[in-house]
């Protein structure tokens, strides 16, 4: 391995160990497949779970949703 | 380097990390914490001052320069007392966890959370001025309120995993002490939420 390869090796090695890997216990699979998907590019994520937030809201209220619009839209 | 490289060198690292914010949220924090500038708090604060211009404007509807600069004033300092309050709870509760960071650290991290705040307050304003509500229960009013719900989930979504990363990395901090920091933070927000919202000031907090 050459000098500079190495060099960049380990400043990549110091930057990643800086913090303590993540454990939950059982739940550390989860919480990894969960944070890999958010790491790079998290925006299909973001949307797919916002769909079924707000379709789970309307279905559970129906057309009640913009009642909760309509205070959001004069809340800023 | 004059003042004016100093801006710009600051600019164009306000500007890569925005996007890296977008495309890579937990290397970009990564680089915030190790490699972040004070200087790039400035551009944070211009985004704010370019969204209470508007919301004066819209708020106050017409041309009355007194009436403007005061709701201005008014937004803007209430923001900035937000932001420090999240600021000092984050740092006291660090502090009491015994972790060893600085205030400056924790100040970065947090302003960069602001983007997807400013974002979201900037088109609610917009789209104020373009649909104004209420809304109907008619196919259209549902359809948009879907849409501007599915937004607005979207960007809670990014400004939560920005507040997750800005404990994770500024404080090293695991998710249980996430949670906890969380925790010992969220009635002294939630208090100055209740007073924003009775003084009239925002009433979605500006967070």
């Amino acid at each position: 391995m050459s000098d500079t390869t190495y060099q960049k090796f380990v400043k990549r090695w110091e930057e990643v160990t800086d913090i303590p890997p993540q454990t939950l216990g059982p739940l550390t699979g989860v919480y990894k497949q969960i944070t890999k998907r958010l790491k790079v590019m998290p925006w299909p994520w973001f949307v797919a779970a916002s769909i079924g937030f707000v379709l789970a809201l309307y279905v559970l209220v129906g057309s009640t949703i913009t009642i909760l619009t309509s205070l959001l839209q004069g809340g800023f | 380097m004059d003042f004016i490289g100093v801006l710009a060198v600051d600019a164009v690292a306000f500007g890569r990390t925005v996007t890296g914010l977008i495309t890579r949220p937990y290397e970009t924090y990564r680089r915030i914490i190790k490699h972040g500038k004070a200087g790039e708090l400035v551009f944070v604060a211009a985004a704010m001052v370019l969204y209470f211009s508007l919301a004066s404007l819209v708020k106050i509807a017409s041309f009355r320069p007194f009436l403007l600069t005061q709701q201005f004033a008014l937004l803007f300092w209430a923001a900035t007392s937000g932001v420090l309050l999240s600021v000092g709870c984050i740092y006291v509760a660090s502090k009491l966890l015994r972790v060893k960071t600085a205030f400056v650290t924790i100040l970065l991290a947090w302003s960069y959370t602001l983007i997807p705040t400013i974002l979201w307050f900037l088109t609610t304003s917009l789209l104020y001025l373009i649909l104004p509500p209420p809304r109907t229960t008619s196919v259209l009013g549902v359809m948009f309120s879907l849409l501007f719900l599915i937004f607005s989930a979207t960007l809670l979504w990014w400004k939560v995993t920005l507040c997750y990363l800005t404990l994770r990395f500024s404080l090293k901090l695991d998710l249980v002490k996430s949670v906890v920091v969380a925790l010992l933070c969220a009635p002294v927000l939630a208090w100055w939420t209740i007073y924003m919202y009775r003084w009239g000031v925002f009433k979605v907090p500006f967070l």
